[in-house]
């Protein structure tokens, strides 16, 4: 059937370590000092771990300062393209999608370049806040807004392309009813096309609510080079690859994984339940 | 649109002002640091204590940026970016070959679970991959193929969101009634999706190729994870490793290192990392920015 190498790989690569790692978090494991008893023994160690706290809370963190001014900054340009679609729009629209190639450890070294006062052609800013060294500037501190402006930077283009799409299936002629009844472009902008996208809107929020919980690369590669001013184990995903590499803890690699796997997946659900995107519904 | 005012000059009312600077301030701002970012490969180690991103430029940095890069650890980078095209290439192969058919499949054929896989296919999509880093850690070592490219480039080659995609394309560009027309010709069902909705579906496939292509490329923690030999690392993991082995970031350990990694190195070899993407990018403008298009395709 056409469908079954897909379905192959779906168990290989989705189902099959999913599993694995609920039952291996379920099971005794851990060094044999600190192992502890009963079916959640493994949840039980990494939870007090003192440093799984601190991961979901630096996470929290980020997201509080990335997803609001994501959203604004999406919807508001996408609005701004979206009210006069010419050449201007689509060389902007193009130019916001280029960090996209970054994606990743490119990304990375850009921030790299731009955040280190030694060789940033902004550290006038850096300096102005009478700091000298990249130790300084990723601080601990400034980590949430570090990884908002590296998210910002990648990801703003790829959703106003997505955000845009929803702007164009907005009926013309509920726009031109609107400009008729007197509406200014701003009144449009706020009162009709705001509204009709909301599920875009919510559909940008939930799925980036959900990237957040996973960073690695980046807080990873800022420990690398500030030499531990940030720890090491900053994000939970990278408390789980401690777990699993350093400490070779596999239950507790696994706990955390499941349990990173489960915020998400509820996330999952609500984006499911909320938005039509099973595509039955639609023409 | 608006009033059909082509051709006429607009007049300049503080909204228009307000709506051009923010566009076209946020874009310099972008096109300010990817510039500054790219021309740091062709400036020198010493004019980094400059600020003007044009200091000390010149084409002659580059050849010296590559043999520095180049000469990294014996000579490695170069493995790594073939290991990243094998794994990345067979990666997308396999993502088109399962993803697609299957997508036509979800989208115009009647079988038993199929809203249950689609739904399945939505989650993995909303859960990102790296949460599922680990288990493919756990998976993949218990079956003792730690360190293999192939087991890399098989679990790239799931790629929901393509399938997804797929999915959507078919179920609103493809007519029911050219499928019936091929049935009543008396066509399998394999035959129709091969002859009819395939050949229909080129530009569709072409999207769903690079976006699988961008994200196998890009990723970082898996192939940390499954390759831990330096020799079998892909570019991303590779380019990591330049910049902790650099004299910028460790200069008591890259001390006796016979190659001089600083700022324009690291750059340029980001730069080489994502020049295929940017190759593709450039290419293929209009059809990544025209957007979202893989849906859309009906009208």
């Amino acid at each position: 059937m056409l469908c079954s190498p897909y379905l192959l790989l779906l168990a290989v690569v989705g189902l099959v370590p999913a599993i694995y790692a609920l039952v291996e978090s379920l099971r005794a494991s851990g060094s044999a000092l600190d192992r502890g008893h009963g079916l959640f023994a493994n949840y039980r160690r990494v939870t007090s771990d003192y440093r799984f706290d601190p991961s979901f809370v630096h996470i929290g963190e980020t997201l509080v300062v990335w997803l609001p001014a994501f959203v604004v900054i999406v919807v508001g340009l996408a609005l701004l393209m979206h009210h006069r679609p010419g050449r201007l729009s689509r060389s902007v629209q193009f130019i916001l999608f280029l960090p996209a190639a970054l994606a990743g450890i490119a990304n990375f070294v850009l921030w790299l370049f731009i955040l280190d006062p030694t060789t940033s052609p902004i550290r006038v800013l850096a300096h102005s806040f009478g700091e000298t060294t990249l130790d300084t500037v990723a601080q601990p501190a400034h980590v949430p807004v570090i990884l908002a402006a590296m998210l910002v930077f990648l990801g703003t283009g790829t959703w106003i392309v997505i955000v845009y799409a929803g702007l164009n299936e907005i009926s013309g002629d509920v726009v031109e009813a609107a400009i008729i009844d007197g509406a200014s472009a701003w009144q449009l902008a706020r009162m009709v096309k705001l509204p009709l996208i909301r599920p875009w809107i919510g559909f940008l929020l939930l799925i980036n609510l959900a990237y957040g919980f996973q960073l690695f690369l980046e807080p990873s590669v800022i420990s690398q080079v500030t030499h531990g001013v940030v720890p090491s184990d900053w994000s939970p995903n990278e408390l789980g690859y401690t777990y699993a590499y350093s400490l070779l803890d596999t239950g507790g690699a696994a706990a955390i994984s499941v349990i990173l796997l489960a915020v998400t997946l509820l996330i999952g659900i609500v984006v499911i339940t909320r938005t039509k995107l099973l595509g039955e519904n639609r023409q | 649109m608006k009033s059909g005012a082509e051709g006429h000059v607009r007049r300049l009312t503080p909204g228009t002002v307000a709506r051009l600077v923010t566009l076209v301030g946020v874009a310099g701002i972008f096109l300010f640091l990817l510039v500054a970012f790219v021309l740091a490969a062709l400036r020198t180690r010493g004019a980094m204590s400059s600020a003007d991103p044009l200091e000390g430029l010149s084409w002659r940095n580059l050849s010296y940026d590559w043999k520095q890069i180049r000469g990294f650890d014996g000579g490695l980078f170069t493995t790594w970016y073939e290991n990243s095209l094998l794994v990345c290439a067979g990666g997308t192969a396999l993502s088109l070959l399962t993803g697609v058919p299957a997508g036509y499949a979800l989208a115009k054929l009647q079988f038993p679970l199929r809203r249950t896989i689609l739904v399945i296919t939505l989650l993995m999509i909303v859960v990102p991959n790296t949460v599922l880093v680990i288990p493919l850690f756990l998976e993949v070592a218990a079956v003792h193929q730690l360190g293999r490219l192939w087991a890399v480039a098989v679990i790239f080659g799931f790629f929901p969101l393509g399938t997804y995609l797929a999915f959507i394309h078919f179920e609103r560009a493809l007519p029911r009634e050219l499928i019936e027309a091929a049935r009543i010709d008396g066509l399998s069902e394999v035959a129709i999706f091969g002859r009819v909705a395939l050949p229909l579906a080129r530009q569709a496939i072409g999207v769903i190729a690079f976006l699988t292509f961008l994200a196998d490329w890009t990723n970082y923690f898996l192939p940390l994870v499954l390759l831990p030999a330096p020799n079998q690392e892909t570019l991303t993991v590779g380019v990591q490793q330049l910049i902790t082995g650099s004299q910028l970031y460790d200069p008591a350990g890259a001390a006796g290192s016979p190659v001089q990694l600083y700022m324009p190195q690291l750059v340029f070899a980001a730069v080489v990392q994502t020049a295929p993407l940017l190759a593709i990018f450039l290419a293929a403008q209009r059809l990544l920015v025209g957007g979202a298009t893989v849906g859309a395709v009906k009208q």
